[in-house]
């Protein structure tokens, strides 16, 4: 029970933190470059990147 | 907003509680060292010693009513917190997530104690300076036990992984580690309490406004007196809840820390 716990707290923390990142550094390339797309690209790559190390950490038993 | 409410007294329309409510003024003249918040924390550092003195001074095999209660608290932590999350290592870090628990739970607490009424985690500044030492220890004790490099490079490199994906995966490992789980940990209690304590606020207040107003809304004020009630109920749980989370997170990243693979 305290290692589901455990999953699910880590797990929120990676997708926050994916979402977080990237979506940052796509925000930041938008206001550099002009753009306004990159936000989204780089929420979409953070979102798939947390799955990606979510499924690395917990899916592949 | 503020004219919607206006009709339900004669006199000066209904001041919604806002986030002003948690600047409390200083208790003594001018000193904002002294305001309720930082006063019901130092009271709470003597609640929680006399508590837990008188609890053991007279500690007994048949325990008496006040051992019993401070023995299962202490029990709690130590065997449903400490011994089933870090392990065989746990005893060490016992006194940190027994003094967190008490004193986050009693802080909580004294949001619905008649009188104290103000839970001091609902400053944000508390709950910061809290997961900062929660930080501190987990990162120290990881790196104390498995040295600085091979720590930092657990956390940025997953294993199994071809090179080219690192550069999508270490920078979300690193914010998670060093950013976002401090962050989540301090703003979770953070929030929970002030949502809680705002929440009693409108429920009570806005019940002695309509009590003020017109017959019609004289009858009303009894549910929201009710509701208010009840929510001080509910609260007494998220407060028991909120003080639980925080020192099983704690736990739960020490024992990260000491885990070979995160």
């Amino acid at each position: 029970m305290k290692r589901e716990e455990n999953a699910l707290w880590s797990i929120f923390g990676y997708l926050l933190s994916g979402l977080l990142f990237w979506g940052g550094v796509g925000w930041a390339l938008d206001s550099w470059l002009g753009t306004t797309y990159l936000l989204l690209v780089g929420l979409l790559v953070g979102m798939g990147a947390s799955l990606y190390l979510v499924w690395l950490r917990f899916g592949r038993e | 907003m503020r004219s919607l409410v206006r009709f339900s007294a004669e006199g000066e329309g209904f001041v919604p509680p806002s986030s002003n409510d948690f600047n409390l003024p200083p208790v003594f003249g001018n000193n904002i060292y002294t305001t309720k918040p930082i006063l019901m924390v130092f009271f709470s550092v003597i609640v929680i010693s006399v508590f837990f003195i008188a609890a053991s001074r007279k500690a007994a095999i048949v325990p008496s009513k006040l051992q019993f209660a401070g023995e299962s608290i202490y029990a709690f932590v130590r065997n449903d917190l400490a011994r089933d999350v870090i392990g065989h290592e746990f005893m060490k870090f016992v006194p940190y997530l027994f003094t967190l628990f008490t004193f986050i739970l009693t802080n909580n607490i004294f949001g619905i104690v008649p009188l104290l009424q103000f839970p001091a985690m609902s400053r944000v500044s508390f709950p910061y300076v809290l997961a900062v030492f929660t930080f501190v220890i987990f990162h120290y004790v990881g790196i104390r036990k498995q040295g600085l490099g091979k720590y930092v490079k657990d956390i940025m490199f997953m294993p199994g992984v071809p090179k080219a994906v690192y550069i999508l995966l270490t920078p979300i490992e690193l914010a998670t580690f060093f950013l976002v789980r401090p962050l989540t940990l301090s703003l979770r209690l953070f929030a929970n309490m002030f949502a809680g304590h705002l929440l009693l606020l409108v429920f009570i207040m806005g019940g002695d406004h309509l009590l003020k107003g017109v017959i019609g809304l004289k009858l009303v004020s009894p549910f929201a007196f009710a509701f208010g009630i009840g929510l001080t109920f509910f609260e007494f749980m998220v407060q028991c809840l909120q003080a639980y989370i925080f020192t099983l997170l704690t736990a739960l990243y020490i024992a990260g820390a000491l885990a070979d693979e995160h």
